[in-house]
C-alpha cells in the first residue's frame, strides 16, 4: 500500500533529498511543504498517513509545528516523526518528551529512510 | 551508505548534488569568512550566527550525499560556533584548516 507522507523542512536540499528517497525507494507519495505554518495547511487539507518535521526552521520551529498539529482535531492523530541534526543527549530528551512518534537523525541514509520510518510506525 | 553508481537514487542523487552545490559551496564561504574575521578579531554577532547555522546545515546534508566525513567536520565547527561567547580564540587557526577541508571534499565529489 502506498503511503502518504508529508515532509515539512524550510532545507531545499533536505526536502528534495527525503523525497526522493521515499518516492523512489519505497513508492510512497510525498507532500511537501517549506515551513511550519505551510506545514500545518497541507497537513490539514491532505491527510498524510505521518509527517516528517524538521525540528530548526525559522518562524515556527518544529516543536511548535508539533504542538499546534495536535490542537487541531483534524491533524491530531496523524503521526510524527522528528528530523534533526541536533545530536547532543539534552536535545534528544526534549524532543522525545514532546510526544513525537520517533526522532530522526539527520544526515540520513537515502536508502534506508523508509525503512526507518516504516519501521517506527508499523508498516513492515 | 553503499549506493550502485548505476542505481537510479544514486543518479537521482548526483543531479541534486549538482543542484545544490551553489548551495553548499555558499555554507563554506560564510564558514571561510567567519574564520577570516575571527582570526582578526573581527567576527560580528551576525557573522557568528550565521556560521553557526551553515555548519549546522552542512552537517545535516553532507553525510546523506555519501560526505559522512563533511558531516564530522561540519558538526566540529557547530559545536565551535555555538559557544555563547563564540569560538575559543586558541581554535582559530582550526575554524580555517576545518573549512578549506570541507571546501576541497565538496568541490572534490563525483
Amino acid at each position: 500500500m502506498a503511503h502518504r507522507i508529508l515532509i515539512i523542512d524550510d532545507e531545499d536540499d533536505i526536502r528534495e533529498v527525503a523525497a526522493l528517497s521515499l518516492e523512489t525507494v519505497a513508492g510512497w507519495e510525498v507532500i511537501t511543504a517549506n515551513s511550519g505554518a505551510q506545514g500545518l495547511a497541507r497537513a490539514a487539507e491532505s491527510q498524510p498517513d505521518a509527517i516528517l518535521l524538521d525540528v530548526m526552521m525559522p518562524g515556527m520551529d518544529g516543536p511548535s509545528t508539533f504542538r499546534e498539529l495536535r490542537k487541531n482535531p483534524v491533524t491530531a492523530r496523524i503521526p510524527v516523526l522528528l528530523l534533526t541534526a541536533k545530536v547532543q543527549a539534552n536535545d534528544q530528551r526534549r524532543f522525545a518528551d514532546l510526544g513525537v512518534e520517533a526522532v530522526l537523525f539527520k544526515p540520513f541514509d537515502p536508502l534506508t529512510l523508509s525503512n526507518q520510518i516504516a519501521s517506527v510506525l508499523g508498516w513492515n | 551508505m553503499t549506493l550502485s553508481k548505476q542505481s537510479p537514487i544514486a543518479e537521482a542523487l548526483d543531479r541534486l548534488w549538482a543542484q545544490f552545490l551553489p548551495e553548499m559551496e555558499q555554507r563554506v564561504a560564510t564558514l571561510e569568512a567567519a574564520a577570516k574575521s575571527f582570526a582578526g578579531d573581527q567576527l560580528s554577532i551576525k557573522q557568528h550566527e550565521e556560521a553557526n547555522t551553515a555548519a549546522h546545515k552542512l552537517a545535516g546534508v553532507l553525510g546523506t550525499f555519501g560526505l559522512t566525513r563533511g558531516t564530522v567536520l561540519a558538526r566540529e565547527l557547530e559545536i565551535m560556533y555555538s559557544r555563547e561567547n563564540g569560538p575559543d580564540p586558541a581554535m582559530a587557526s582550526q575554524l580555517a584548516e576545518i573549512a578549506a577541508q570541507l571546501r576541497t571534499m565538496i568541490e572534490s565529489r563525483k
